[in-house]
């Protein structure tokens, strides 16, 4: 009985071995919540469709707090994420499209002017900016080490406009209004200027969320 | 119309907590409150199996060989195998910025390094540049008529590494602009790194942008 318990436990581990060498570590959530593995699969999936083409994708993995600057399946660039939180996250597909990038203030060359103008840099991309993306989708990037109180007032003054005016509408007609998923990611401000820096029109967008609390 | 009002204060404070709330740092997310499935032995292995094999797919997918890696924003160019980086350079890419072209109202050149992933898809050695319209443009010259006044030697470097649309790896006359956003769109190095870039990749060479 005995050696039938070690000669199951030492299945048992090397088990867990050959899952952790697949994944270059133990992934970082539950191999054995379904659900969790269900959705990491789902997300797996459409990650091979995207890496099997020649292009650059954006992963938002909430379960390790990071944004992942991926090309063929590699790791090019990682964003970590101080915090998040997301509504209708249970609605939230699992690949979407960037409709557009952040604006950038692009100076314009004047040859007759004479002037030397100067290139865009890092610093000149916002450390606040919302993300809309097809399907629809939204995701509120914003800056944690901002430390700016109005800044922070505005942001919460649009957030509580949006609901009121929703909540509004809804008492007037009655109707609910469509519940689109969004997502509030909060990152120091290189970061959010390195994210608005690096994503482009159509740019893929994969989201692996999290079910834990 | 007292009715109406308390309600709108109720609504507001309602906002304000659930703000509160939000901005607390504790992820809000609609799913947490699903009930967890139960556990059907079959499924879970079904899934892990399913996990495995996408895992093992994706990692087939990761180039074998060297490729070249370009931060756009930092201006760095790294060589790598798998997890190894086998050249850090310091870079130039392109300056963001705008040129109206003349007579055409809604026409401009945008001076980015085009973001994704591309290939090497020519090694030359002594380039020369064959100025397009805009390197005249943007100088207020006027565009040559011939081919041969186009042709610039001597500033591209030793070497040359061409991903498609006109866009190249190449050397540099201002290594003290390296680090910086100022090209038209090319990705600027030293003479060093230049040469081992070039004996680095090969055509075919994998080359991801962001």
């Amino acid at each position: 009985m005995n050696v039938l318990c070690a000669i199951l436990s030492l299945l048992l581990s090397l088990t867990s071995v050959s899952w952790a060498g697949e994944q270059n570590g133990l992934p970082p959530w539950d191999p054995n919540d379904s659900t969790a593995l269900y959705d990491a699969t789902r997300v797996l999936e459409e990650e091979v469709k995207l890496a099997a083409r020649p292009q650059t994708y954006i992963l938002i993995d909430l379960t390790t707090n990071a944004i992942l600057i991926k090309g063929r399946g590699i790791e090019l660039h990682r964003i970590p994420i101080d915090n998040w939180s997301a509504s209708h996250l249970s609605e939230l597909a699992v690949a979407y499209r960037l409709r557009e990038r952040p604006p950038v203030n692009r100076r314009k060359l004047d040859p007759l002017g004479g002037t030397e103008q100067d290139p865009i840099s890092l610093a000149d991309m916002p450390t606040t900016f919302a993300l809309h993306f097809s399907p629809p989708m939204t995701i509120l990037v914003r800056s944690s080490n901002e430390g700016h109180p109005w800044q922070w007032a505005t942001q919460r003054g649009r957030e509580w406009w949006r609901r009121l005016t929703a909540w509004s509408l809804t008492l007037w007609t009655g109707e609910k209004p469509p519940s689109l998923p969004s997502l509030d990611l909060t990152i120091s401000s290189d970061h959010a200027q390195s994210l608005a820096w690096t994503v482009t029109e159509s740019m893929p967008f994969l989201i692996h969320r999290t079910t834990r609390p | 119309m007292q009715r109406i009002v308390l309600s709108l204060w109720s609504g507001l404070i309602c906002l304000l907590l659930l703000s509160l709330v939000q901005s607390s740092g504790i992820p809000v997310s609609d799913a947490s409150s699903a009930p967890p499935s139960p556990i059907d032995p079959a499924l879970l292995q079904t899934l892990q199996a399913r996990y495995k094999a996408l895992a093992k797919q994706l990692t087939q997918l990761m180039p074998r060989q060297p490729y070249i890696l370009v931060d756009t924003a930092r201006n760095h160019l790294y060589v790598k195998r798998a997890d190894q980086v086998m050249l850090d350079a310091l870079a130039s890419t392109g300056s963001g910025t705008i040129l109206d072209k003349p007579g055409d109202s809604k026409g401009q050149w945008i001076f980015d390094t085009p973001r994704g992933e591309f290939s090497v898809q020519s090694r030359l050695t002594n380039p020369v540049w064959v100025k397009p319209d805009w390197a005249f443009i943007e100088e207020g010259l006027e565009v040559p008529k011939t081919q041969a006044d186009r042709i610039e030697p001597g500033v591209l470097g030793e070497y040359a590494l061409g991903f498609g649309k006109g866009y190249f790896i190449h050397g540099t006359l201002y290594t003290r602009l390296l680090g910086k956003n100022v090209t038209h769109g090319c990705i600027r190095l030293n003479d060093d790194d230049l040469k081992s870039v070039y004996n680095l990749a090969k055509v075919g060479t994998p080359i991801m942008i962001f």
